[in-house]
């Protein structure tokens, strides 16, 4: 076991399946769309390997295909072409309080999620405590998420997360509105994971996070990778690029 | 190496991790809709008995039909239906309401439809003792003992005929978007046409063998008959499993194909 996550090739196109009414069922879709020579790829040959235990950043502007990535790696979405492969449980912080519910507390929110992560019952009951206090939001435990600040519901989910027993972790952008105590915190835990032979995914704007975090990385541009190797080196090079050229022309058009 | 998709049924879970993500996600909708409502599950029984208080005005009082213990007959198939229904219904919806679960975490996605059937499970079976209680005093009609056997039966006949259902049409809700509204009007038909208000033996016989043909027929007068007379008509069952192994391979198949193109369409 060399590899906790392997891609090959990856091509994605979000133009084949749009929702259609009936309307255009009944009056016809118009012209087939002609995919053979589609350019808009959200992604194009991508590929990349992250060994056990490192952390892997992805960087790119905004609509480079970062988020579709991570969502092909988690698999909620499916990849047209190429090969993706992940040694271990996959958890996943794409987004602030996805698979949370306002109305419910703290802790039956922890419940939810940890079950929703794939944790049972007894071992979410077990480690409760420790998901509570490492959050430290003991206090707030049995009000309803809504009371809660975007902050404190990252924290409860960070917390969460790092007690489930994913051996990968992808993480979209969430941990940067903690306050700065908490995110020193998060890379803390973020370090002692990997330790443990946990693998990170990163995906961040915060060239400086993911250059102390990420090991290796990748930077995006419609979709293909343009730059590779050590995460400090191409947020430095992206930065760079960013700075003095502006971002690629048409650079939100894949955005999804 | 391998990825556990979360189109597919399991998404890698086990069977007790898949059960105890069903109830948690099933006592969150619970929670969440009695929150801050004082007479909590009451409601849930308010509905079924509003329509059947409805019907029984408008038959027996105004349009005097003479049907035999009509109240009887509205309430043991109200209950049943309307499990099935409102079930359906939000189970179509299901992928659509859910989409931050759909997109951002990897969840298998068939659990979402089986929640929503699951979630009316419950309240029919918080009605029971109610509907029991109806029988005994409106009609006579004591608890007997074979509802021990006959009602655990039909409840899982029930969700074995209506999961196929909810999990096909909350697929296809989420690449046509008009099927949560015509689910909607295809109950409201089915209503009068299964039938629900009216005993099938008031069709006329040219057609009558027309309505027997439905599936629903089956399942809601099984519902009747056992709690009215304690029996269970052997055809009306064989009837109702065969629609059900019918739908589960149409549902199983119509998975296989949709499924995996949820996540980027909701």
């Amino acid at each position: 076991m060399t590899h906790a996550v392997l891609c090959e090739g990856l091509w994605k196109t979000y133009q084949r399946h749009r929702p259609v009414g009936v309307k255009s069922l009944l009056l016809g879709a118009g012209p087939p769309v002609d995919t053979r020579f589609a350019r808009e790829w959200a992604l194009a040959e991508v590929g990349f390997q992250v060994p056990c235990g490192r952390s892997f950043g992805v960087i790119g502007a905004n609509g480079s295909g970062k988020t579709t990535l991570l969502s092909i790696l988690l698999g909620t979405v499916q990849e047209d072409r190429g090969r993706v492969g992940l040694n271990g449980n996959v958890a996943s912080l794409l987004e602030l309080g996805a698979g949370f519910h306002g109305d419910l507390t703290g802790r039956e929110n922890v419940f939810l999620y940890g079950s929703i992560l794939g944790m049972r019952l007894a071992e979410i009951r077990r480690r409760f405590e420790d998901i509570a206090g490492y959050s430290e939001l003991e206090g707030a435990m049995d009000q309803p998420l809504r009371t809660y600040s975007a902050g404190m519901i990252a924290r409860l989910g960070f917390s969460t997360i790092i007690h489930s027993a994913a051996d990968i972790l992808l993480i979209d952008e969430v941990l940067a509105v903690g306050d700065a105590r908490f995110q020193v915190k998060c890379h803390q835990a973020l370090h002692d994971f990997r330790k443990r032979g946990g693998t990170l995914v990163i995906v961040s704007h915060n060239m400086k996070e993911v250059s102390e975090v990420c090991d290796e990385g990748i930077c995006l541009d419609l979709g293909r990778v343009v730059d590779s190797g050590p995460m400090p080196a191409v947020a430095a090079r992206y930065q760079e690029r960013m700075t003095v050229a502006g971002p690629a022309k048409g650079g939100a058009r894949a955005a999804r | 190496m391998t990825r556990d998709s979360t189109a597919s049924l399991s998404a890698g879970r086990s069977l007790p991790q898949l059960a105890e993500l069903l109830y948690v996600l099933v006592r969150k909708e619970l929670k969440a809709r009695y929150k801050n409502r004082f007479l909590g599950y009451l409601w849930a029984l308010a509905n079924p008995f509003a329509f059947a208080f409805v019907y029984w005005i408008a038959f027996k009082f105004i349009m005097r039909l003479e049907i035999e213990n009509y109240s009887l007959f509205l309430i043991t198939g109200m209950f049943p239906w309307v499990w099935m229904s409102v079930g359906v219904t939000g189970a179509t919806r299901s992928f659509v309401i859910n989409a931050s679960l759909i997109r951002k975490v990897n969840l298998p996605r068939a659990i979402l439809p089986l929640g929503n059937v699951t979630q009316e499970m419950v309240h029919f079976g918080f009605a029971l003792p109610v509907i029991m209680a109806f029988l005994w005093f409106a009609g006579e009609i004591r608890p007997m003992p074979s509802w021990l056997w006959q009602m655990p039966a039909l409840i899982a006949l029930q969700v074995a005929f209506v999961y196929p259902m909810a999990l096909a049409l909350a697929l296809a809700n989420a690449y046509v978007r008009d099927i949560e509204y015509l689910v909607g009007i295809g109950f409201s038909l089915l209503f009068f046409a299964t039938p629900m208000v009216y005993p099938i033996t008031l069709v006329p016989e040219a057609y009558r063998h027309w309505f027997e043909l439905n599936p629903l027929h089956a399942l809601m007068q099984s519902w009747r008959s056992v709690f009215l007379q304690g029996t269970l008509d052997f055809n009306h069952v064989v009837h109702a499993i065969a629609f059900a192994v019918l739908t589960g391979i149409i549902a199983w198949w119509l998975h296989r194909k949709l499924a995996p193109r949820i996540g980027e369409l909701v």
